[in-house]
C-alpha cells in the first residue's frame, strides 16, 4: 500500500516546507526560552563552582553574598580559620558595576579576591594570574577585554593581564577580579568631596572634637575613611569534613550566617531565579499552546482543501483509519521539521544572546516528544472532519 | 447456462425526513442491467437519479425494496452485507461529472490504488493499472500528475480506476457533462468497449443529448420511478 501522507507532502511540499518553517522558528524560539531558564541555572551553579568554597559565610540574617547585600568585617576569616575542619578561608567582595570598554559599557561584576585563596578564578584561558597586590585584573572573556587592555574602576585603572571564561554573576554578567584590598576601596571608600564634607561634619560635632581628648578627632576621622568590610568569607575545608559540621559552630559562635553549596543552590536556583523561571515556565505554556493551535489550525485548512478527494476516498473503499493515519501522519511530520528547524535554529541563533543560552540534548528530546504530542492532538480536529466527510458528496445531485 | 443480471432492483424505496416533512426521492423503482450492457439513466433535475446511484452505489440506506449485484442480494429490506465499504471497493466502480482524480498520486497510482486498498501487492496493482490505462490508451501518460493531463485523458483515467478492481458494476454520473461532442462520444465508446472486455454493467446518468442516441435501452426517471424504454443504439464508431 502506497504512503499517502508521504504522496500528499511531496505533491506540495513547498507549502508543506514553509509551513513547517514557521513552526520551526516558533519552536526554536521555544528551546531558546528554555535555553535561557537553563542558562541562568547554570550560570547560577558555574559562580558557586568557580568560587571553589565549599561554605559561605555571611552578615547575619541575610541571604548574600549574591542574593542580597551583606557585609562582614574583614578580620572575620581569621576566626573562622581556627575552626576544625576549615582549610582555607578568604575574604571577597562583590559589587555590580559599569565599566567603560573601548566605545562602549560593560555590565560587570568586580570581584575582590586574594591570590591563591578561595574566589580566585580557577582557570585562564589567557594571560596569568594577578601577582600583584594593586591595579591587575582578570577577566572573562564576555566582558571583551583583551590582555593587555586598561579598565577603569573608580579612581583607578587596571591592567588587564588575564582572561577566563564561564565566569559570570547570577544574573549572568561576566566577572572582572580584582585585588581584595583595590574592591574594597573600589566597594566601600567614598569619593573625595564625601570625604572632606564628613570630615567638617565630624569636626563640628562637639563630642566628637573635644578639646581635652586629644587624637580622638583623628581617630574617628581615620574610622571613617578606612574600609574593612568584606561581602563574604569563603571557605574550603579540609578533606573527610562535611559542610554543616563547620557551618553549624559558625552560625552557632561567630553570629554569622554560614551556608553549604547545597543551600546556595537552593537560593541561587530556587530563590534568585523562582520568578524568572516562572516567567519562563509561562512563555513556555503560551508558546506550546500556540504551536498547538496553528498545527491544528494548518492541518485542518488543509484537511478541509481535501474534502472531495476525501469523499472519493472513501467512496472507493479506503478505510478511515487509513486517512486518519495520513493526517496523523502529516501532523507529525510538520511536528518533526518544525523540530529539526527550531532545534537548528536555536544553535544557530544562541550565541547572539546577551545571556547565556543552554541548549541541552535532554531537553531537545523532552521537545521531540513534546511537539509531537502536541501534534497528534492538533491533528484531531482534522481527523475528525475527515471522518465526517460524506461519500455521498462525490456524486452529484 | 444463463448469466445472471449484473443488477437486479425491485420496488427500492428511499424517503428523507420523517412525519409531514418527509420528501419520498424513490417510488418503487425497479431495473435489471446484464453484464456488458451499458444502460442510461435519464431524468429532470430531483426526480431521483442521484438518489437511485446513490442507493445502487451503496452510499445511502434505501428505505425499503431489494436489490442484488451479480445475482448476490445485497439489500432486501436493509442492508445483507456488513461492510458496505469492501463492498464498493470490489463490486462498484465510481466515474464521476469530474475526474476527481487524487491529485498527489501519479496516474499510475490513482489506477492502482483501488486494488491495493483491497489488498494486493503493489507491484500486481500497479500491472493491472498499466494494463488498463494501456487499454485505454493512456499508457504513455502513466507517471503524469493528473494536472498535466488534458480532461478527456482525466476522464479516461478515471474509467480505468473505476475498472481496477474488475467490478461487476460501474456507475457513472454525467461522465460527459465537461466535453465536447467529439470527446463525449469518444468517452461513450469507451465505456461500450469497456463493458464489453470486462463484462460490467455500467449505468449512466446523463442530461447529455449527443450521448443519448448511442444507448441500446435506457431508464426514465420520474418522480422517482423509472420507465424502461428501448434506445436507439446508434453505432458511436
Amino acid at each position: 500500500m502506497i504512503n499517502l501522507a508521504v504522496r500528499d507532502v511531496l505533491h506540495s511540499w513547498s507549502k508543506f516546507v514553509l509551513t513547517g518553517v514557521g513552526l520551526g522558528l516558533l519552536i526554536g524560539v521555544t528551546f531558546s526560552m528554555a535555553g535561557i531558564y537553563r542558562g541562568m541555572v547554570d550560570d547560577g551553579k558555574a559562580l558557586l563552582r568557580n568560587s571553589g568554597a565549599d561554605i559561605w559565610v555571611v552578615q547575619k540574617d541575610t541571604l548574600g553574598p549574591y542574593a542580597e547585600p551583606s557585609s562582614v568585617r574583614d578580620d572575620v576569616y581569621r576566626g573562622i580559620l581556627g575552626l576544625p575542619g576549615v582549610m582555607a578561608a578568604a575574604n571577597v567582595t562583590y559589587l555590580t558595576m559599569q565599566v567603560n570598554q573601548g566605545v562602549k559599557d560593560v555590565r560587570v561584576m568586580v570581584v575582590g579576591f586574594e591570590p591563591g585563596q578561595p574566589g580566585e578564578p580557577p582557570y585562564l584561558v589567557a594571560g596569568r594570574q594577578i601577582t600583584r597586590g594593586h591595579y591587575e585584573a582578570v577577566a572573562d572573556v564576555r566582558t571583551g577585554f583583551a590582555v593587555g587592555d586598561t579598565v577603569r574602576i573608580r579612581r583607578h585603572e587596571y591592567a588587564v593581564v588575564g582572561l577566563t571564561r564561564r565566569m559570570v554573576s547570577s544574573g549572568g554578567d561576566p566577572m572582572l577580579f580584582i585585588p581584595l584590598r583595590d574592591a574594597q576601596e573600589a566597594q566601600f571608600l567614598k569619593d573625595n568631596d564625601a570625604i572632606v564634607s564628613e570630615r567638617e561634619r565630624t569636626a563640628a560635632n562637639p563630642s566628637l572634637n573635644r578639646p581635652g581628648v586629644p587624637g580622638l578627632l583623628e581617630a574617628v576621622q581615620a574610622s571613617q575613611t578606612a574600609s574593612r568590610s568584606v561581602n563574604a568569607v569563603l571557605v574550603r575545608l579540609q578533606p573527610g569534613w562535611e559542610a554543616e559540621q563547620v557551618a553549624e559552630p559558625i552560625r552557632r559562635w561567630k553570629h554569622l550566617q554560614a551556608y553549604t553549596l547545597a543551600q546556595m543552590e537552593e537560593i541561587l536556583i530556587a530563590k534568585l531565579i523562582a520568578t524568572s523561571s516562572k516567567q519562563i515556565g509561562m512563555f513556555l505554556v503560551i508558546l506550546a499552546v500556540v504551536s498547538a493551535a496553528i498545527v491544528s489550525f494548518i492541518i485542518y485548512t488543509m484537511t478541509l482543501g481535501k474534502i472531495r478527494e476525501l469523499a472519493v476516498l472513501k467512496l472507493i473503499g479506503t478505510r478511515n483509519s487509513t486517512i486518519a493515519g495520513m493526517i496523523l501522519q502529516q501532523s507529525l511530520g510538520l511536528g518533526l521539521i518544525g523540530f529539526l528547524i527550531g532545534r537548528t535554529a536555536a544553535t544557530l541563533w544562541a550565541p547572539f544572546f546577551p545571556k547565556y543560552l543552554l541548549l541541552l540534548p535532554e531537553d531537545a528530546l523532552s521537545g521531540l516528544v513534546l511537539i509531537m504530542v502536541i501534534c497528534a492532538l492538533a491533528s484531531l480536529l482534522a481527523i475528525r472532519a475527515a471522518l465526517k466527510v460524506d461519500p455521498a458528496t462525490a456524486i452529484g445531485g | 447456462m444463463t448469466e445472471k443480471p449484473a443488477i437486479e432492483v425491485r420496488g427500492l424505496r428511499k424517503r428523507y425526513g420523517e412525519g409531514d416533512a418527509a420528501v419520498e426521492a424513490l417510488k418503487g423503482v425497479d431495473m435489471t442491467v446484464q453484464p456488458g450492457e451499458v444502460v442510461g439513466l435519464i431524468g429532470p433535475s430531483g426526480s431521483g437519479k442521484s438518489t437511485l446511484l446513490k442507493c445502487l452505489g451503496a452510499v445511502i440506506d434505501p428505505t425499503a425494496g431489494q436489490m442484488a449485484l451479480a445475482g448476490r442480494t445485497i439489500f432486501d429490506e436493509g442492508w445483507t452485507i456488513r461492510d458496505l465499504r469492501a463492498l464498493r471497493r470490489d463490486m462498484i466502480g465510481f466515474v464521476f461529472q469530474a475526474p476527481y482524480l487524487i491529485p498527489f498520486l501519479d496516474v499510475t497510482d490513482n489506477v492502482a490504488l483501488l486494488p491495493m486498498l483491497a489488498g494486493r501487492p503493489n507491484a500486481e496493482a500497479r500491472k493491472t493499472a498499466l494494463e488498463l490505462l494501456t487499454a485505454l490508451d493512456v499508457q504513455h501518460r502513466a507517471l503524469a500528475q493528473p494536472s498535466q493531463l488534458s480532461g478527456g485523458e482525466q476522464q479516461r483515467v478515471a474509467i480505468a480506476r473505476a475498472l481496477a478492481n474488475h467490478p461487476p458494476i460501474i456507475l457513472a454520473d454525467e461522465p460527459t457533462a465537461p466535453l465536447d461532442s467529439v470527446r463525449a462520444l469518444d468517452v461513450m465508446r469507451i465505456l461500450n468497449r469497456m463493458a464489453a472486455q470486462y463484462r460490467a454493467a455500467i449505468i449512466v446518468v446523463t442530461h447529455d443529448e449527443k450521448i443519448i442516441p448511442t444507448f441500446k435501452r435506457i431508464y426514465h426517471i420520474r418522480d422517482g420511478k423509472t420507465y424502461e424504454e428501448a434506445g436507439e443504439g446508434r453505432p458511436i464508431d
